[in-house]
């Protein structure tokens, strides 16, 4: 089976920083991997094992993804080779253009038999890069995905929706996205680090991959720490019988309706 | 079990699966070991157990410069350093005075023996890169478990289910280092053989900074405090100056710890509401709180640091001076890595790493500062531990002396003679003698 | 200007169309087959077809959409409509606001990105907008019965692709409603063993609340059903007054429940930062203070 897994790169969240002004500084924060796409990567690598075959990483973004350590952290996780498209063209993308490129790396790439999305990518958390990859690609999509097993040129996956679990077939090609609950990812061991350093890694321009247009549907007004609510903290130290009697009484005077 | 078998053969490269060398630790002194090597063309491995280098490091602040400047000419131009130390402040402390010496000198930023303040995170980030760059392959997040031992040689290196092989291996995995211990290089240390210590990393705008301390941008001030802060047992409470940030810490010998009333965080809430240390950090945000330990047994408490396929660098081998209100540790790292490369480069030539060949290593040492400013402290953890005086009845006599001479409060004044020897006198003066002969011959 | 609701569940769908009808007169809703009862001035009405899943409807949707130009298009986020709006907005060339917390005028929609680390205002400047929001974003005075004024049917389109359904399970209902409950009693890892969900369930009913939890309870434990964890990638709720149990207040958690009117946190650590955004507060264990709490309001 020929496997694409896309991952997107995202910066590190406890290094965000608030300004004072609420806006956020992403000085500290290092690329990092998505934390659900973590979840698409094992899938991917699961399956690889099982049935062997081709197993691609694939990430698009900003000049900052081609990063030596970022790369080997990717491929430590399982993937054969990454391929990416770091334009810094790329920064910013809404989901909508996210997937356009996506879809024209993988028709870069050839063929493939299944590809993998992450439940939302941390960052933004659209959820909304696979649905519409899987539409631009014309294959089956299916989201919400906490199960895949595979036989003779078929998937058949188990759906966990929020009143319903639904068992799903579905022909390859096809795109999956995985719920992050659908295993647990793997710690890379140290022989699978070194090997990572050796894996091939391909880096595309957007030229290299035919997209000359590229526009926003999307458009960012602002984005900043929301205002936090004023609260009392009023807060009893200790948990002596006098303190928690002192504790009830407060409460006592906002609950007792 | 997956095995990276070794194959090499002298001379040539080495092949894709095994390392001629593996550095343990991507502190300041296996950084500094695998950049030398790697620079000499040698396969490197360097194995760093947080998720990036300095990720789980620490220390007070303060780097000197002269051991670095040596391989790195010039390398503050470049590394992330936070400010240039050009002001030091020494402080005896009670509970409720201080008595403070400021000394300020261009002597101080003279190049050489010019120190900086930094932060491990963004500052061994920096130095494993420059490692990267030189070749050194370097993995995070992977702790080594075990060393391969064969006949009393290690060759090689054990993580979770991989083992990795290799002509030699370096440990720089700081003091705890169980890895030492496993090569049966060094039993488990004595609490009187290392201190503890705790920092908070306190945030502040630059230009309070600035003011607050006195100094130019891009310099900063060193405050040390003796007394109070390590409630008069031996230790004390440091202070640096970063560029957005002040580093505040206490550090504590093990034993004395045990014996005290006041448990560390204790020792820190206090040395930090303390009247002179409160303003100085006031409005500060706290983003960071560590702890770790100091090695301070000196030259006692060094093991062997030579073995079949294997040495010890840095903290591992005890390389570090406390003195009680200060610690000096990456210097002698720094040192200590770079020591251990030139022996392995020589041993990688010379075509065996038994423990023979890697004898120079304490050559080099000997040669160097380290093993020299090691033994010229040999006694000084003693001394001060015979000698808790310095940490309880000298700020006190200081402080009854202060008060006397500026505290007005309509009393009759005395000369300055007679109350000076009021409050000797309370210690002893041949106590005071001794203390300071004692103090003197230790250094 | 037009307003079409897309919705699965019939509370959604209510509310949604009430919500719009708020931002303008003319809604519209797509009904599909007859499950639903139908609240909005003209309705887009799709036969039910025969093994279709509601997936099979996307092209049907599509068209319409593509046919009829609503400014708005309302979508309940459920798993299935974010899959289906996805699929819609590529093949209309755009996309979909996803989670919308806030809806100005103009379409001007607020989310939370990073964790909940900040809040995103953002609009679609092309073509249609589409956007996902949840029960309570959108105000409506009073929920009126709308009665329907035109009904249109709309001409099913064959999917080319057609998913292939082998089974289907109703999960186990759990019976909370977190979003409407006045009282929210959450819990976290200080809660050292299974069984003390008990005592829990004791305060709750003393405080006649509902129980949620933070992630680790429900994922790495199990302890609570995932549908009653709190926070960016859980339930995001605003009762009257929410009770913090063993919780240390991470972000990803707290954007969950810091719309509550009131918050009460009970924590043994004094540097948890849940005391940050609490009104009252007790550094304490929990296995003492509650008893007690149960006991006075039992
Ligand atoms: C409170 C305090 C204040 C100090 N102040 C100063 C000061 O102002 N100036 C000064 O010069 N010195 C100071 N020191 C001393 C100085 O910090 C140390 O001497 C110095 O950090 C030693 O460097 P190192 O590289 O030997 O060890 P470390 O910096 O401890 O590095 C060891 C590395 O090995 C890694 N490691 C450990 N075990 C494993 C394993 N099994 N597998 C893989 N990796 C592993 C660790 O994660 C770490 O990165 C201070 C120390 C303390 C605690
Ligand atoms: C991408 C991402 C998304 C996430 N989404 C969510 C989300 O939607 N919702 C969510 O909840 N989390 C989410 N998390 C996890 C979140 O970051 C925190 O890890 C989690 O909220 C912590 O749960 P906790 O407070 O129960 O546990 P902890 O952080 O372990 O806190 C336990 C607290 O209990 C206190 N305690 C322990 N014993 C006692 C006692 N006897 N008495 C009193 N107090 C005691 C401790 O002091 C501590 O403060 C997400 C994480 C990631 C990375
Ligand atoms: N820039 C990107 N590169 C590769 N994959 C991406 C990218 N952005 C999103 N994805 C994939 O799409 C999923 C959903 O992303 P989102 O719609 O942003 O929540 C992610 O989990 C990834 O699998």
């Amino acid at each position: 089976m020929k496997i694409i897994t896309c991952i997107k790169v995202v910066p590190e969240e406890q290094d965000i920083v608030i300004k004072a002004d609420g806006e956020l500084s992403f000085d500290r924060a290092k690329p990092t991997i998505s934390a659900y796409d973590l979840n698409a990567v094992e899938a991917g690598a699961q399956l690889l094992e099982e049935c062997g075959g081709d197993f691609i990483a694939l990430s698009v973004g900003s000049g900052g993804i081609d990063n030596p350590k970022l790369k080997k952290n990717i491929l430590s996780r399982g993937p054969e080779s990454l391929v990416m498209v770091a334009d810094d063209r790329l920064k910013d993308l809404d989901t909508h253009q996210t997937a356009k490129v996506l879809k024209a790396a993988i028709e870069k790439v050839g063929e493939y038999d299944l590809i993998l999305c992450g439940e939302g990518s941390s960052d933004l958390y659209a959820q909304q890069v696979g649905p519409q990859l899987g539409q631009l690609l014309n294959v089956p999509t299916i989201n919400s995905v906490s199960k895949i097993t595979q036989s003779d040129g078929k998937i058949v996956v188990q759906r966990t929706l929020e009143n319903e679990v639904e068992t799903l077939e579905s022909v390859l090609p096809a795109l999956v996205i995985v719920t992050s609950d659908i295993n647990l990812p793997r710690i890379a061991t140290m022989s699978h680090v070194l090997a990572a350093g050796k894996k091939p890694a391909t880096v595309w321009t957007l030229e290299d991959i035919g997209v000359l247009e590229l526009f926003n549907t999307i458009e960012v007004i602002d984005t900043r720490a929301p205002q936090q609510v004023e609260r009392k903290q009023d807060i009893v130290e200790g948990d002596t019988d006098e303190a928690i009697q002192e504790f009830i009484t407060k409460l006592s005077t906002v609950l007792a309706k | 079990m997956s095995i990276m078998k070794i194959e090499r053969k002298r001379g040539e490269g080495m092949s894709n699966e095994g390392f001629d060398v593996i550095v343990v630790g991507a502190g300041v002194a296996g950084n500094v070991a695998a950049y030398l090597l790697g620079r000499e063309g040698l396969q490197v491995l360097l194995i760093e157990r947080g998720n990036y280098p300095g990720s789980k490091n620490m220390t007070g602040g303060r780097i000197y410069s002269h051991s670095l400047e040596k391989i790195m000419p010039d390398f503050a131009k470049e590394a992330p350093i936070e400010r240039k130390i050009t002001r030091e402040k020494v402080f005896m402390m009670t509970e409720k005075s201080s008595i403070g010496l400021d000394f300020q000198s261009s002597l101080l930023g003279t190049h050489g023996s010019d120190s900086y303040s930094v932060l491990r995170g963004v500052f061994d980030q920096w130095l494993a890169e420059k490692a990267e760059e030189v070749g050194v392959e370097i993995v995070t997040g992977i702790c080594v478990d075990d060393l391969i031992i064969r006949q009393g040689k290690v060759c090689g290196v054990i993580a979770g289910i991989d083992q990795i092989e290799s002509g030699v291996t370096i440990l720089a995995d700081g003091i705890n280092s169980l890895l030492a211990q496993k090569a049966g290089l060094r039993k488990e240390f004595k609490p009187s053989h290392v201190a503890v210590g705790v920092k908070e990393l306190i945030e502040l705008p630059a230009e309070l900074i600035q003011e607050r301390f006195q100094c130019n941008e891009n310099e900063g001030t060193a405050c040390m405090f003796a007394g109070f802060p390590s409630d008069g047992r031996i230790g004390g409470g440091f202070l640096y100056t970063n560029k957005e940030s002040i580093s505040l810490g206490v550090v504590c010998t093990l034993s004395d710890l045990i014996k005290g009333q006041k448990a560390l965080p204790q020792l820190m809430e206090d040395f930090k509401t303390h009247p002179t240390v409160a303003p100085l950090i006031k409005e500060g945000k706290l983003v960071e709180y560590s702890g770790h330990l100091v090695p301070e047994g000196g030259v006692e408490m060094m093991p062997k640091i030579i073995g079949d396929g294997v040495l010890v660098v840095g903290d591992a081998a005890g390389f570090c001076v406390n003195l009680g209100y200060a610690v000096r540790g990456m210097d002698f790292a720094i040192a200590s890595g770079e020591c251990a490369a030139r022996a392995v480069s020589k041993a990688y030539q010379g075509g065996g790493y038994s423990e023979g060949d890697l004898q120079v290593y304490r050559d080099y040492l000997e040669e160097s500062f380290v093993l020299h400013d090691m033994k010229l402290y040999r006694n000084f953890p003693k001394f001060l531990e015979t000698t808790p005086r310095v940490f309880s009845d000298y700020p006190k006599l200081l402080e009854g002396i202060m008060t006397d001479m500026f505290v007005m409060n309509g009393q009759p004044t005395q000369a300055l003679v007679k109350t000076i020897m009021k409050h000797i006198n309370k210690v002893g003066v041949l106590k005071i003698t001794r203390d300071a002969w004692k103090g003197v011959r230790s250094v | 200007m037009r307003i079409m609701v897309l919705a699965e569940t019939q509370k959604a769908l209510t509310e949604l169309c009430a919500g719009a009808s708020q931002i303008s007169p003319q809604v519209e809703a797509v009904i599909i087959g007859d499950q639903l009862k139908v609240v909005a001035d003209t309705i887009w009405y799709i036969p039910a077809q025969e093994y279709a899943m509601l997936e099979d409807y996307t092209e049907s949707i599509a068209a319409l959409i593509k046919q009829e130009k609503p400014e708005l298009i309302i979508v309940e986020p459920t798993k299935r409509y974010k899959l289906i709006a996805g699929r819609i907005a590529a093949m209309l060339g755009t996309t979909v606001i996803t989670d919308v917390l806030e809806l100005e005028k103009d379409f001007v929609a607020k989310r939370m990105v990073y964790g909940g680390t900040a809040i995103r205002t953002e609009k679609v400047v092309s073509g249609s907008t589409i956007v996902m929001v949840g029960s309570g974003v959108l105000q409506s005075k009073s929920v009126t019965e709308v009665t329907v004024r035109e009904e249109r049917p709309v001409q099913f389109i064959e999917p080319k692709i057609r998913l292939k359904r082998i089974a289907r399970e109703e999960k186990e209902r759990v019976a909370v409603d977190l979003p409407g409950a006045k009282v929210v009693v959450g819990i976290g890892r200080g809660i050292a063993e299974q069984k003390d969900l008990e005592m829990i369930k004791q305060l709750a009913l003393a405080l006649k609340g509902e129980i949620g939890c933070t992630r680790p309870i429900a994922e790495a434990e199990k302890w609570m059903p995932k549908e009653t964890y709190l926070g960016v990638s859980g339930l995001i709720i605003a009762p009257e007054v929410y009770i913090a149990i063993g919780i240390s207040g991470q972000i990803q958690h707290t954007v969950g429940i810091n719309r509550s009117k009131l918050i009460v946190s009970i924590n043994k650590e004094k540097s948890a930062p849940i005391f940050k955004q609490s009104d009252y507060g007790i550094v304490g264990d929990l296995y003492k203070v509650l008893p007690a709490l149960i006991k006075h309001f039992g």
